[in-house]
């Protein structure tokens, strides 16, 4: 699954960052690579950008749709 | 060691890590001019003395990293690269540690003689993050002082680490990659061509070289050192082989899984998630309902605000002209002083009486909505209408400020990263309604038809702008990246750095906007004392009276709506030959509606055009003039026909 499908609040890891050269640069210089935990926090109206929260930095940047979909990321379950 | 007469102090951070603050409580007022977080991709040397020590500082826009494709990032790499600094200041804020550390190793491997401030320390508390600054320090084999710069704490101390450094110089040790990577930086780093333009040192040239290749960089490096092409090339490749992803991502994780281990160690996590009152907060403002309800709210009250404090000001400033005009009028007489003094007078007298009724409070507003972090909650709001013109949700700042003043507005498209947004969004600024225009339309439609037309006149506007970002980005087909930015925690707002970035902000604007303001106020009393009006009506009738049916007089006021739009509606008075009050005898309410609109939207006016040639080409300038002008005449013929 990608972001754009993925549940809310709930930790998820970054799979794979897919699209262009300049996004995936751009979304690793903001903090997020391969392998990190990120939590979706919020989303805007009108399929709006998504809200997506790092774990580790606890930096949150806004995703348009079309970046957020390349972002692969699988859940990550939490020990109980 | 000897040391330069005066060193140069570069400040170097991510956006938002508070930069800026730190380096006013630094330079303080003695810097004359900073860098616009956000607004502006300028930067300043500032020569101040700091205890009786001359020092020039130097204030770059935030950067993410080192190895940039953003067209603001990349004059920040040009800067540093050439200025080569005594001393970088690094400011990294402690409450996002692990990716602030990112640009920190960056720098290390850049070498130059650096010191870190770990500011914000009090907001990584609050998020229960305890940190241990001299552990850091250790481990980056770098000073590390933490600083409270919005509150000047820890910054004496900055300072005399800062000399310390400068006196003693410092040498830094970067930090290894993982063997694999290691041994090919070492590689290109031995096949360096003897007389390679090395920025800094070699290692960092290599991996850099590694980095970017591909991009500028790789393309000329072919023609100009095709031996180290291949080098380079190939340590790529065995990268990227070994790994299975490219080689700026292997790097860019291996500074990644380096930062996170550093600020592990650097840092304690004291208790687990907590609410703390930015998080609440946000979860209001950035709710789906409630955060436009918010915005909405924001909106109105900025434009009331606006208002309120812009009219009374404006009839204020705008009286001691006036007289003076009056009273240099029966001095002089008719003659060519006269004219050229009245020109003069009305030129600077509507620079005050723009500038500061509705853009000052504008820009101030705009300010503190930006210092609390507004502004990219706004972006993120209303992303999604934007899309719907093609454009993404970082348009929204610069069409706000376009609100105030189309010239700035253009400015601060530079915060967009790719060329087609910013032209997108510069053709489509010059239609947003600005302080001038929006007096002429409250003069005129408020006045005379009543506040509901102007609102109404107001709603139309914003859609007619949205029916042409919608059609334009059918044209400029090429995609928009889509939005990533950055949501920065919420910060209560400082009225000095507001007040600083207010004040910055004017004084760019009447440098560029007064020359011109002027020199058509200058022009336009030449006309009237030639009488060219007359002239200018005649050639221009087809037009104003044919095509828009008004009177053959307001010919000349169009000339004026280029030159200083505001200056349209006295004009007007002036050509008709009546006053404000007696207006509707001469002209019907659909005169009115149609000149208000025919003015509003002909063309961008001088000093919009001026601006458009230089930040986005004289070719794209032509474009939106000739927009402009198709524009105004359809909607004038529009307006005609239904009313």
């Amino acid at each position: 699954m990608n972001l754009t499908n993925a549940p809310h609040g709930r930790p998820l890891r970054i799979v794979d960052l897919a699209g262009g050269e300049s996004v995936r640069r751009r979304l690793m210089a903001l903090g997020f690579h391969k392998g990190d935990i990120v939590e979706l926090d919020g989303q805007a109206i009108l399929r709006g950008p998504l809200l997506v929260r790092s774990c580790r930095s606890d930096t949150t940047v806004a995703l348009g749709r079309g970046v957020a979909q390349k972002v692969r990321v699988e859940a990550v379950h939490e020990p109980s | 060691m000897s040391r330069p007469e005066v060193p140069t102090v570069i400040f170097i951070g991510q956006p938002n890590s508070g930069k800026s603050t730190l380096f006013n409580s630094i330079a303080g007022p003695k810097a004359e001019t900073s860098n616009f977080p956000g607004t502006s991709i300028k930067h300043t040397h500032s020569r101040v003395s700091i205890e009786g020590r001359l020092v020039d500082v130097v204030d770059l826009p935030g950067t993410y990293s080192l190895c940039t494709t953003d067209p603001a990032e990349q004059i920040v790499l040009t800067h540093l690269f050439s200025e080569k600094p005594d001393l970088v200041v690094n400011v990294v804020d402690a409450s996002t540690l692990s990716r602030g550390l990112e640009l920190t190793l960056e720098l290390i491997e850049l070498g130059y003689p650096m010191i870190i401030a770990l500011n914000m320390i009090d907001v990584a508390e609050r998020r229960g993050i305890e940190l241990d600054p001299g552990k850091a320090e250790r481990l980056l084999g770098v000073p590390v002082v933490p600083t409270i710069a919005a509150h000047g704490r820890g910054v004496r101390e900055l300072l005399d680490r800062a000399f310390d450094v400068l006196d003693k110089g410092q040498s830094l040790k970067p930090v290894r990659f993982s063997d694999d990577v290691e041994t090919e930086v070492v590689e290109v780093e031995r096949l360096l061509p003897a007389g390679f333009p090395v920025v800094s040192n070699p290692r960092f040239t290599a991996v850099k070289l590694i980095e970017t290749a591909g991009h500028a960089c790789g393309d000329f490096l072919g023609d100009v050192e095709p031996r180290l092409k291949e080098t380079v090339d190939r340590a790529r490749r065995a990268i990227e082989e070994d790994r299975g992803a490219p080689a700026y991502e292997v790097i860019s994780a291996e500074r990644h899984h380096q930062a996170m281990k550093l600020s592990e160690e650097s840092s304690r996590i004291l208790h687990g998630k907590r609410m703390t009152w930015d998080k609440k907060v946000d979860a209001v403002l950035m709710h789906p309902v409630f955060g436009y309800v918010i915005l909405a709210a924001v909106f109105l009250a900025f434009f009331v605000i606006i208002f309120k404090v812009g009219n009374p000001l404006e009839s204020l400033l705008l009286g001691p002209f006036n007289k003076l005009r009056d009273a240099l009028g029966t001095r002089l007489g008719d003659g060519l002083l006269f004219h050229l003094a009245e020109g003069l007078i009305q030129g600077v007298g509507g620079g005050v009486a723009i500038v500061l009724p509705y853009f000052l409070p504008l820009l101030f507003l705009m300010s503190a909505l930006e210092d609390f972090g507004y502004l990219a909650r706004a972006g993120f709001l209303l992303d999604a209408f934007m899309h719907r013109i093609g454009l993404h949700g970082k348009s929204v700042s610069p069409f706000i400020l376009g609100f105030g003043c189309n010239v700035p507005a253009i400015v601060s498209t530079r915060i967009l990263e790719s060329r087609r947004d910013r032209i997108l969004t510069s053709l489509l600024i010059p239609f947003i309604p600005c302080s001038a225009r929006t007096t002429i339309v409250l003069a005129l439609v408020a006045f005379y038809l009543g506040p509901l037309w102007a609102m109404g006149f107001y709603a139309a506007n914003i859609l007619i702008i949205a029916v042409i970002g919608w059609v334009l980005s059918r044209f400029i087909k090429e995609p928009s990246p889509g939005l990533i930015l950055e949501i920065p925690s919420l910060k209560a707002p400082r009225l000095s750095s507001i007040v600083r970035k207010t004040w910055l902000q004017i004084y760019s604007f009447v440098k560029f906007a007064w020359p011109l303001l002027i020199g058509g106020s200058l022009v336009l009393s030449l006309l009237t004392y030639f009488r060219a009006d007359g002239w200018i009506n005649d050639l221009l009738a087809p037009l104003v009276v044919k095509g828009l049916g008004l009177p053959h007089e307001l010919g000349v006021t169009l000339v004026f709506g280029f030159l200083r739009k505001e200056l349209s509606l006295i004009m007007m008075l002036q050509a008709l030959g009546v006053d404000y009050n007696s207006l509707m005898t001469v002209v019907s309410r659909e005169q009115i509606v149609v000149f208000t609109v025919f003015i509003s939207f002909f063309i961008p006016c001088l000093s919009t055009c001026a601006i458009l040639w230089k930040e986005i080409g004289r070719k794209w300038a032509f474009v939106s003039v000739g927009l402009s002008i198709g524009v105004a005449l359809v909607l004038s013929w529009a307006v005609r026909l239904i009313l």
